[in-house]
Formats: structure tokens, sequence, C-alpha cells
């Protein structure tokens, strides 16, 4: 019985004919126009933070390293494509003739940094392996994935590849996780509870200038939580310690 | 493995659910944060078909909620995502239910194949509009008898002729019913007169010059909220079947002889231990479930792993028998009037 009235106030498709027009025109994708200021200026920064981004992650697997030496070989190759994600990224901008606002970006990554800067220093593996192997790169991915989306041309090319490569990167923390979640599951929960607030925030802090780039703050938040969601399913974690993770980026 | 793709009625009910399921990080969040919220693998099951075959399969909630239908861009995000997820988890046939295949279809979705680093299969996905056509036939075959209703001498008027159900529905009441007359009624004039000549029958009628003619009604269109509908100009008795989505003719029809069938839901001869039709507000959850759904277990028992249902305009009578043959072999049946709720003063 109670059914019947709430099934009374759902919304209809029909209630919603506007929108559906709207939806069903020829492809609508909406590229921006890569050449005005607005765009260049919002892109200085995004792009500065996606070169810093891959810097540091090369910089943060070649630190793990020292942590795992028997990795080491697999770590610089890991190194190694960040290294050559950045000179991509780097080419994107020169051929936008943007320059990098750097300084920004630095900053933009300055707490995230200094925690696992902190973790390494301590020998909390678990923590930098969140840090760098989960929440960055699920961020980077899902940055890119929706960049892929609204990029210009070139860089959408160059982005594609390295989406490829990010994969990989999010496989090797996800695969070392797995095998001792045992083991580490409280260092695990409790760097997330640290580290995911700084992800949203950091998300926060670029919202507008993403829009600018037609990304928007809505599907780049989605994006993380499924890159998100995925790993820790892999690495093991159930429906409901998920969850409870996944809450530190409500709160 | 099969799979269903479902979601809430609202997002209060959302909301509820998702704290009994021990989702609490969606469960507290607004309306914003259930619009960034990836779906999720609700629920494993195994069924046992009446033939003996054991199939397993999982509901997946799409995190989709009505009140996003003004946001095209959330809901065509919430469908595509929810069919990554499936065909991640190698299920090898999935119904899209509810709003999804609604919006698969509206908004054009077919244009979006790639999705992150998943190409999606079609194949692996099916509307369930066959099974659901289908049913509703059957529902109205058996149920207009019971309250007097003979078909040799009734009017049968499709609301919403024009579409995926509503046509394969006007084409199996032609060929295969031997109703006295039916009446077409759809928005666009286009294709009503191209299905009116493809079936070589029918009339092509407004809906309030068809309602006073009709004995059987039968609803596959998405009805309007407004619409206003003066009950004493209809037949009576009268069946209503109500095949759209949501379900709300029964708030829009009440009266005397005028008899309102919930259309497109089927029940399964045996429990089947699973929570997931709570969640679709079924009457008997542990047995029934709407026919689309129900059409993944199908082409599962049957090993028929195919877009079965696809497009528009594409059910032939040929698929209709196949379904409905396997349906009832593997222990589904049509919920008739006697399964109905009461009639509810609103």
């Amino acid at each position: 019985m109670h059914n019947e009235l709430k099934i009374t106030v759902m919304q209809t498709l029909e209630s919603n004919k506007k929108i559906i027009e709207e939806s069903t025109n020829p492809i609508s994708l909406d590229l921006p126009d890569f050449t005005t200021d607005s765009y260049k200026d919002a892109y200085s920064r995004i792009n500065a933070i996606v070169i810093e981004g891959e810097q540091e992650a090369h910089d943060n697997y070649i630190s793990i390293a020292t942590l795992i030496p028997n990795e080491l070989e697999e770590l610089t190759k890991l190194a190694r494509m960040e290294m050559k994600h950045k000179k991509g990224f780097t080419a994107c901008g020169r051929n936008l003739g943007v320059v990098a606002d750097m300084e920004f970006a630095k900053k933009f990554f300055s707490k995230l940094h200094g925690n696992f800067q902190v973790a390494l220093e301590k020998g909390n593996l678990t923590t930098c392996l969140l840090i760098q192997a989960i929440l960055i790169e699920a961020f980077a991915i899902s940055a890119y994935n929706v960049y892929i989306r609204v990029a210009d041309p070139f860089a959408k090319k160059i982005t594609e590849g390295v989406v490829k490569d990010e994969y990989l990167h999010l496989n090797y923390g996800q695969e070392w996780l797995k095998e001792n979640l045992s083991t580490c599951k409280e260092e695990l929960m409790e760097a997330n509870k640290v580290n995911l607030p700084l992800i949203k925030k950091m998300l926060d802090e670029v919202a507008d200038d993403a829009s600018v780039l037609a990304m928007d703050r809505e599907e780049l938040m989605e994006e993380f939580m499924i890159a998100y969601q995925d790993t820790l399913m892999e690495i093991g974690l159930d429906n409901r310690e998920i969850a409870r993770m996944a809450m530190a980026a409500i709160v | 493995m099969f799979g269903l793709i479902g979601h809430s009625t609202s997002f209060e009910d959302a909301k509820r659910k998702a704290s009994m399921l021990g989702f609490d990080h969606i469960a507290d969040g607004d309306l914003d944060v259930w619009c960034t919220a990836p779906p999720q693998l609700v629920e494993n099951v195994e069924v046992k078909s009446a033939t003996g075959i054991s199939i397993e399969g999982s509901y997946i909630d799409s995190c989709f909620v009505p009140e996003m239908l003004s946001r095209f861009k959330t809901a065509r995000r919430k469908v595509l995502n929810a069919m990554e997820l499936a065909q991640k988890k190698g299920i090898n046939i999935t119904a899209l239910g509810g709003f999804t295949s609604i919006i698969f279809e509206n908004f054009n979705l077919l244009q979006h194949k790639q999705i992150r680093n998943t190409s999606l299969e079609w194949e692996r996905f099916t509307t369930g509009n066959t099974h659901t056509a289908w049913v509703i036939c059957k529902q109205l075959e058996i149920n207009a008898p019971r309250i007097g209703i003979d078909l040799k001498k009734a009017t049968v008027a499709v609301i919403g002729a024009t579409g995926d159900i509503g046509s394969a529905v006007c084409r199996w009441l032609i060929n295969k019913t031997g109703i006295s007359e039916l009446l077409m009624v759809a928005r666009q004039q286009e294709p009503l007169a191209l299905l009116q000549k493809e079936l070589d029958g029918g009339t092509v009628t407004s809906l309030n010059e068809a309602l006073p003619q009709a004995d059987i009604v039968v609803w596959v269109a998405s009805m309007p909220k407004t619409i206003e509908i003066d009950t004493d100009n209809l037949k009576k008795p009268c069946l209503m079947i109500d095949g759209g989505y949501p379900k709300n003719l029964d708030e829009k029809f009440q009266g005397e002889n005028i008899h309102v069938l919930k259309g497109g839901i089927v029940e399964f001869f045996n429990d089947i231990g699973w929570n997931m039709m709570e969640l679709a507000e079924m009457q008997n959850p542990q047995r029934e479930m709407f026919a689309c759904f129900a059409e993944a277990m199908i082409l599962e028992f049957e090993k028929c792993h195919t877009n079965f249902s696809w497009g528009r305009n594409n059910i032939s009578l040929e698929k209709m028998e196949f379904i409905g043959a396997a349906s009832l072999k593997h222990g589904f049946s049509a919920i008739g009037l006697d399964k109905q709720p009461k009639v509810l003063t609103v």
C-alpha cells in the first residue's frame, strides 16, 4: 500500500521532456574554445598540476623503492613512465601557448606531498602506497578520463596514451596491498582517513578552472570514486569497508 | 551469469535502502553526493529453474534516482557506468530495468560505446522489452475474460502504440488474439501511420476518443502527471493494464468496474531468496519481478547470450513466442488481477 503513495510522487520522463529533447541533439560534445584567454589562464594551472603530479609520482616511486629494494627494477620502470608523461603534458601546454604555473602546482600538492614524506621517513609503506598508487593515481585517471572527452586533439592523443599506463600503476599498488592486506588493513584505513579528504579539497580547489576546460566537478568526483572503489574492491575489501573508507570523502 | 540493473523509486527511498545495506557513505549524502556515487553491485544470487537448471546472477544498483532525470548528463553517466560495471564483472546478459532502458533509448546512449578503458559490448545487454510485451499480452488475454470482457468483441486501445513495447503489443493483438478492434494512440503521427501500414489493421485515434470506446486499455507510454481523465466516460467493465514506468495508473483510475492491473510483472514458481526485489518494491518480493529482469534470467537459462531485445521496433512475433515459451518452461507466470493490491485512496 505504502508503495503506491511513493510512486505517486515519482518523476516521470514526461515531466522532463525538455531535458530529453536537449539531450538527444546530435552529439553536443561542447568542446571549449582552446584559444581564449580564459581557457589559457585556467589551463596554466591545470596543466601545471598535471606536470607537477607526474614529477611527484616519479619521485614517489623512486622513494617507495627504498622501502622495498627488491622491487627497484619494477618501480624504476614506473617512475620512468611518469617522466615520459610529464614530457607529454609539457608539450600539451606548449602546443596551446600556455606557460604552466608551477608555483601554484607545488602548493597544490604540498599537503599530500608532506604526508607522503612523513610516511616515507617512518617507513610506512602502506601509507606511501595509498597516497601514491591509489589516491593520486585514481585522481589522475579520473581527471584524464574526463579531460580526454573535452581536450584539444593534440592533448587528447597524449592523454589517451597516458591513461593506459596509469591503469598499470594503479594495478601495482593494488597488487602489493592485496597480498599484504591482512597486515596492512589498519594502516590503510587510518592513512585513508587522513588523506582522502585532501583529495576532495584538491578537487574542490581546481573545480572552477576545470569547468573552464569543460570538465565537470560532479563528473570528476564520480570518476574518482569509481577508480577508488574499484581498487579497494580489487585489494579485497568488502562493500561495508569501502563504504566506511569512502565516508572520509564526504565529511 | 545474468545481471539486473535497477534503481530506487525515489531519492528518499534510495537513502533508506543504502543505510539498510551498510552503504553509509552515500546513505548520509545529499543528492549531489548521489550524483557522484559509483554503481554498486548489491547482491549475488543463485536461481533454480523449474527445469532444475541453476544459474547465478547479480543485482547492480546504478545509484540513479528519478530526481536525476532533470540532469541528463548525470542520468547518462549512471546508466553507462552501471553497464560498464556489469561487463567488467563478466556478466553475460544484463537487463536494463526501470528508467535504465528508457534513458538508454531516449538519451541516445548508443553513441557512447567507450567507457573509460571498457568498450561496451551491446550483445551483453537487453532491454527486456520482448518479454515485457509478451507478458502484457498474456495478462490481457487471461484477465479480460475474468472480469466479463469477451476478447472477440473487445475494443483494445494501446496508448504509446509506436514505442518498442507498444508496437509489439499491437502486432501480437492483431495477429494472435482475434480482438474485435485495435485503437492505436501515440504522440507522433508519422510512426503511427507506418505501424498501421505494417499491421494492415488498427485504427489511429486520439486518447480522448479512444478511452470511451475501449474495453481494455494498455498503457505503455510515460503518462504526464497532469493528465486528467473522467472515469465516468469509461466503459464498465474496463481493464486497464499499466505497462509503463513508473506504474502510476491506479491513482488516476479508481471506480467500480475499473480494473487496473500492473503490467509487465511476473511471478516465479519458487522463492528466490534475494533482497533485490524488496528494493524494487514488489508485492511478493521473493517471487515477483519486472518481466524485463526475468528476460535476462530466461536468456541465461537458455544460454542465449545475445542482446535479445535491442533498439526500437525489432520485436517480432517469433521472438515473443520464443521468450514466452521459455518463460513458462522455467517457471515464470504473468501476475493477474487477483494479485492486485487493494485500491488505495490517495
